[in-house]
């Protein structure tokens, strides 16, 4: 608020031990074979598409404590209950962010198959 | 499959040029101030494994987010050394809620900005 737009210092690094999604996972992060730019692309794709899974299969889905957004103002349902908590909100960002990778992976990946726990948002839904 | 060959094969190139890939989405990358936070962000990290001699985030043309490059960083260091270490200290970290994914880079390619 004094007009500086000045943000708070923040580290977006985290430890490997922090990473629980990326242990699930279970894919190579250092990457010391020769592959192409396309070949790349594509690995990180998936992989990211792996670690969205991950994320929302444990739950972790709300960022630490800099990496997060502003608040909206709260909304609430007919019987007084919060709807748009933090956990709502960033599992539909990466809901959605998993819905348009996996779109891309289509494209690029042959013989490309979802995670199976991934529905196809419906056309009816905001 | 998609993740056979990831490993390194006996003899293979490495060089001096890491590419870091899953850190920055086109969104940040469209905020000139968040990306330039991002980059030091990086940087400060990087030079923890060696010295640092520059380092690339191409950023591409308005309209053309879909470019190569985009939204990988590129970081070339004064030896391979540094580099080797660097590679197996970063590889699978947390940045900003992602894990960063790393891989060697040619250095003739950094050098012409070939993506």
């Amino acid at each position: 608020p004094d007009g500086t737009k000045k943000r708070r210092k923040r580290n977006r690094w985290g430890e490997v031990a922090d990473n629980k999604a990326a242990g699930l996972m279970n894919l190579p992060t250092a990457i010391t074979a020769p592959m192409t730019a396309e070949q790349l692309d594509a690995y990180v794709v998936h992989l990211r598409i792996e670690e969205i899974s991950q994320k929302l299969r444990i739950n972790d889905v709300v960022p630490a404590d800099g990496d997060r957004s502003p608040s909206p103002p709260p909304q609430y349902d007919n019987h007084g209950k919060r709807v748009n908590t933090r956990e709502y909100r960033y599992r539909k960002r990466l809901e959605e962010e998993r819905h348009k990778l996996i779109e891309k992976a289509m494209k690029i990946i042959p013989g490309y198959h979802p995670p199976s726990d991934y529905r196809r948002p419906t056309k009816t839904q905001e | 499959s998609l993740i056979a060959g990831t490993e390194l094969k006996e003899g293979a190139d490495t060089g001096r040029v890491l590419c870091l890939m899953n850190m920055i989405t086109p969104e940040e990358l469209m905020d000139a101030e968040e990306s330039e936070e991002i980059l030091e962000d990086i940087k400060e990290e990087c030079s923890k494994y060696g010295n640092l001699l520059e380092t690339k985030m191409p950023r591409g043309s308005s309209g053309n987010r879909q470019a190569a490059g985009i939204g990988k960083i590129y970081v070339k260091y004064e030896d391979a050394a540094s580099a080797q270490k660097a590679l197996a200290a970063l590889a699978g970290r947390k940045f900003a809620d992602r894990t960063v994914v790393v891989t060697y880079f040619g250095e003739e390619y950094f050098d012409v900005g070939a993506w």
